[in-house]
């Protein structure tokens, strides 16, 4: 293959299209990416063992920017930092803004910056881990780039993965994100505080959550006030 | 840090000794003082995991992962898909295209200039156009 070729492949790899390739290197592409998506998952596979290996409980956090995920994880962290050692691994664009509200409630934390790429993978993880004493942990959080479409390319090990909305984002937010509905352990409706000033209709968010995924345990809740942030963490087995 | 790094450098002017030396230690020292420095290099938004240290003027290519623990002195250039962990570069020094470093120190002014390579626990020097050239030393 030639470095031109390379190229290319690494470019369309990058906007994840296979109908942006040339008929003639299609169906490297897709080798490609199929060994892409394996390497992620066997890598998620070594990540998640070495998480039950240490008795840590772990956690994935989707979300659209905005819907409160670190939020949530402050609530969390300032509740449980004195029974439990945290680790929180944030991931952004750029910038560690959620790191260093987070590191205020005794939670240690890791800020990777994505740069171009708008989720965290398992390669990510496992960087990180391999280059920490796992003996010092009970419970791993790991906040994903802000939005509902790239994450669910790629799992990364953890033991349930919670995907965070909002009623500020509209009550189509649900069907409009079937596939990472589809993959997460349980659903929260946040800035229910919010409801009634908003007009949001939060059952059709549950009715279509339990729709896409049946097995889902949906619950909402205000970071800001604190409501139900106890049965959120009950539902996490925290 | 600046410490462990002048130990560093004296370390591997001895290049022939560094098999019996305390890089190791050293590095591991310098690692867990690294604190964050990421705002000031020139490129294109790679990807870092904190923590990752640079001095000014860092250039950095296209589709680049850089940390955790890893240091970077000043002028130096990291060219496209660079991939380092737990490494430390000192100034003056060119990075080639798809370079994988993981536990490596790269010795000032050194001019890797050529693509490809993959090693680890490494100390790399001098000029290079081809990997034949290449000036390395495991420890």
């Amino acid at each position: 293959m030639s470095d031109k070729e390379e190229r290319e492949i690494s470019r369309i790899k990058e906007v994840e299209s296979t109908n942006l390739a040339r008929a003639e290197i299609r169906d490297e592409v897709i080798e490609t990416k199929k060994a892409v998506e394996k390497d992620n998952e066997l890598l998620a596979n070594r990540v998640h063992q070495k998480f039950k290996d240490y008795n840590i409980k772990s956690f994935d956090i989707v979300g659209a920017i905005g819907a409160g995920k670190t939020a949530l994880l402050e609530k969390i962290a300032e509740k449980l930092s004195s029974q439990y050692r945290i680790l929180v691994i944030c991931g952004d664009i750029t910038t560690r803004v959620d790191a260093d509200r987070i590191e205020k409630y005794k939670a240690e934390t890791v800020q990777i910056n994505t740069g171009r790429e708008c989720a965290l993978n398992a390669y990510h993880i496992h960087q990180i881990i391999k280059n920490k004493d796992l003996n010092n942990y009970d419970l791993v959080f790991i906040e994903n780039v802000g939005n509902l479409i790239c994450p669910s390319d790629f799992i990364l090990g953890t033991d349930k993965r919670l995907i965070v909305v909002s009623t500020t984002e509209g009550e189509w937010v649900v069907e409009k994100h079937p596939l990472l509905f589809k993959m997460s352990d349980i659903a929260v409706i946040n800035k229910i505080d919010l409801k009634e000033r908003l007009g949001t209709d939060v059952d059709k968010m549950i009715s279509d959550a339990k729709k896409i995924n049946p097995k889902i345990e949906v619950i909402t809740t205000s970071a800001k006030t604190g409501e139900n942030i106890e049965k959120l963490m009950n539902l996490m087995g925290l | 840090m600046k410490e462990e790094l002048i130990k560093i450098e004296e370390l591997i002017g001895n290049f022939d000794d560094i098999e019996k030396s305390d890089i190791k230690d050293l590095m591991q020292r310098l690692f867990s003082k690294l604190g964050n420095r990421l705002e000031n290099y020139v490129g294109d938004y790679p990807t870092f995991i904190e923590p990752v240290y640079l001095e000014d003027n860092v250039k950095i290519g296209d589709d680049v992962l850089i940390g955790p623990n890893v240091y970077i002195g000043a002028n130096s250039e990291i060219q496209d898909y660079v991939e380092m962990s737990n490494t430390i570069i000192f100034e003056n020094v060119i990075i080639g295209e798809n370079f994988k470093l993981e536990n490596c120190v790269v010795a000032k002014n050194s001019s890797l200039k050529f693509k490809n390579l993959d090693v680890k626990n490494s100390v790399l020097i001098g000029e290079a156009n081809s990997i034949d050239e290449l000036q390395s030393k495991q420890f």
